[in-house]
């Protein structure tokens, strides 16, 4: 519009008065020629040749260029007036579609100026025809299309403010994601974190307890490693107190064994004086009678149970005798001192030979009962030597004893049986039997314990019995009471320890002639020269023989 | 040697005690205290079976007194079955086969007491 006024200012001819109405100045406009119009026309106009030469041009389009109508005319093509892009996209599009179509609108294009400033353009073309409807000229309408250019760049702004902001918000998408991605990733890296830790965590828990344990274990090794110490030091004291106590022990047991071997040689002494008293010391020398005995002692500890006795009983009579008291020991002994005691006092009073065992068994039986029996064998007897005939009338008893063997001069040997004759002291009224002989001069009585015949011997160990015994002494080349001690000792001696129980011997002989009796006698008790004057003179006083 | 044995039984008789091997001074305490425990009632009879006693002492015959005087104490009697040859012997040497009735075998010591 004010180009218009310029223009129409300018040129002066259509100018009209200031104060003219509007109404009076519209049929001034529509007066305008039609050359004004194509010169000024707010639209560039352009006739071209086929060939794009420019044949016709208006002042619009020339302002527009910069240039004048004699550059332009025959001398340029429409192409040359566009932008190189613009003069190419004529060439390859816009050209080529107006050929063929006769017409083209509404194409943006780009003109170049003279000083080289651009100006954007809608052009539109149309073909004019000749008669023969061959192609003449090109008329071209170019109307300014900078305001559309600056809306599109506008618009081109926006679009690409839209494409940078969506770009941006891509870009901010994308680097959300990233952050997200990266949110996430250090999300997981922090759970990951988390959990290591947590692992960590349980792992140092796990470590703390085993640490625990393992510090409870190595208390408790700890505390038993001390009870051991403690244990240990314990069984030293008592390994300690037990040697102590060991030894102790061993001093006691010491001072004990040698206690006992004191008290047993106290016990010995004592049983051998014991002993001594159960026996006598020497047998007494008996005028007109030749005497012998022997004691063997199978076990000292064992105080034996045998005993023998000979005595006076009046002038002219002796009393002897000789038995076993059942078991050994200090009751053994004890038993053996009543029963030799009482016999003595027995035959005192009565020097029958079966009312002086009568006498014995009722002070044993009495003495001893019930579920403690003690008894003995004893064969009790009186010799009374005739000085006149140097006979030796004996008459005796038994009481469960062995017979009394005899050994003639003429070398027989016989057993005076005295069969019947109970044990001393079972019963209250017991029966023992009586027997009697003569010794003639040379003949020997033989009174003896069961362990002679009782004895074992040789490798059988068989008993050796009464036959043997009897046989033994018949063989005697002398039958004297010494020499036959003598010889039943040495076969004593020679039984060894097939001769486990006390044995003993007594033998009682009348002499071949009265000279040899004293002297054997002699002998035998060698220490009582009084007590043989004695017995002699009593012998001699009394010289009456036993009737039978 | 043998080691001693004792058994006891009853019969209809009374007891029956039996002796196997040695009777002697290490031993014949046990025969004393066997008999001592044994239940006797007046006018039983205690047998004592010797059929396997190989040898017997003296201590061996007390334990034997022993045992009668505790049967007698009772009221009851006793009697000796199957003893040996030797036994015999000594029992005879020392009177007690007065005192004691003997039978050749315990069947026979234990048909009535009569």
């Amino acid at each position: 519009m004010i180009r218009r006024a310029r223009g129409s200012g300018a040129d002066g001819t259509g100018a009209t008065p200031a104060g003219e109405s509007a109404d009076a100045a519209f049929p001034a406009l529509l007066e305008e020629s039609p050359e004004i119009l194509y010169e000024q026309a707010p639209c560039g106009y352009l006739t071209t040749m086929m060939d794009g030469t420019v044949a016709k041009v208006n002042a619009t389009l020339l302002g527009w260029l910069g240039r004048t109508r004699e550059e332009v005319l025959g001398r340029m093509r429409f192409g040359d007036l566009l932008t190189a892009g613009g003069r190419i996209y004529h060439e390859t599009h816009f050209a080529p579609l107006l050929r063929m179509q006769g017409e083209i609108s509404g194409v943006a294009l780009e003109l170049k100026a003279a000083d080289g400033t651009r100006m954007p353009v809608l052009a539109s073309s149309v073909v004019t025809y000749g008669s023969e409807g061959e192609p003449l000229l090109i008329r071209t309408t170019l109307s300014d299309a900078r305001d559309r250019r600056a809306y599109e760049e506008e618009l081109l702004r926006g679009t690409r403010a839209a494409e940078r902001a969506r770009a941006e918000a891509e870009e901010a998408r994308r680097a959300a994601d990233e952050a997200r991605r990266a949110a996430e990733h250090a999300r997981t890296q922090e759970e990951r974190a988390r959990k290591e830790e947590e692992r960590a965590r349980r792992q140092a828990e796990q470590t703390r307890r085993e640490t625990e344990q393992a510090r409870k274990e190595e208390e408790r090794a700890r505390r038993q490693a001390e009870q051991a110490t403690k244990d240990a030091e314990q069984d030293r004291r008592a390994a300690e107190l037990a040697r102590k106590q060991a030894e102790f022990e061993r001093q006691q047991a010491e001072a004990a064994r040698r206690d006992a071997e004191a008290d047993r040689a106290r016990l010995q002494d004592a049983l051998g004086v014991l002993q001594q008293s159960l026996l006598p010391d020497h047998l007494p020398v008996v005028p007109g009678l030749e005497a012998a005995s022997y004691y063997h002692t199978a076990s000292p500890e064992r105080l034996g149970g045998d005993f023998y006795d000979l005595f006076p009983l009046d002038g002219k009579r002796w009393a002897f005798f000789l038995g076993d008291v059942c078991g050994k020991g200090p009751q053994a002994a004890a038993l053996t001192s009543l029963t030799r005691y009482s016999l003595r006092a027995a035959a005192l009073h009565d020097p029958d030979p079966v009312a002086a065992l009568s006498t014995l068994n009722t002070v044993l039986h009495e003495r001893y009962t019930g579920g403690d029996p003690r008894y003995c064998t004893t064969v009790f007897g009186t010799v009374e030597p005739d000085p006149a005939t140097g006979h030796v009338a004996v008459h005796l008893a038994s009481g469960g004893h062995p017979p009394a063997l005899i050994r003639r001069a003429d070398g027989r040997a016989e057993y005076l049986e005295t069969p019947g004759g109970l044990l001393v002291g079972v019963v209250p009224e017991p029966h023992f039997t009586a027997a009697h002989t003569t010794l003639a001069p040379g003949d020997t009585l033989l009174l003896y314990t069961d362990g002679l015949t009782e004895a074992r011997t040789g490798p059988e160990r068989a008993l050796y019995g009464d036959d043997a015994l009897r046989d033994f002494v018949a063989d005697l080349p002398d039958a004297g009471p010494g020499a036959l001690v003598g010889a039943l000792t040495a076969l004593l001696e020679g039984f060894g320890t097939g001769l486990d129980d006390d044995t003993a011997l007594l033998a009682l002989g009348a002499p071949k002639d009265t000279t040899a009796t004293s002297a054997t006698t002699a002998t035998v008790a060698t220490a009582t020269a009084t007590a043989t004057a004695t017995t002699v003179a009593t012998v001699t006083a009394t010289t009456t023989p036993e009737p039978e | 040697m043998s080691a001693l044995k004792i058994t006891s039984r009853d019969a209809a008789t009374g007891p029956v005690v039996e002796i196997a091997g040695d009777l002697d001074y290490d031993t014949a305490g046990r025969l004393r205290e066997v008999c001592t425990d044994l239940a006797l009632h007046s006018g039983q009879r205690l047998v004592i079976d010797l059929a396997a006693l190989e040898f017997m002492d003296s201590t061996g015959i007390t334990a034997l007194i022993a045992a009668r005087n505790h049967a007698l104490a009772a009221g009851a009697d006793i009697a000796l079955a199957a003893v040996p040859d030797n036994t015999i012997r000594i029992l005879r040497l020392v009177g007690l086969d007065q005192i004691f009735p003997m039978h050749p075998s315990t069947e026979a010591a234990t048909v009535g007491a009569g």
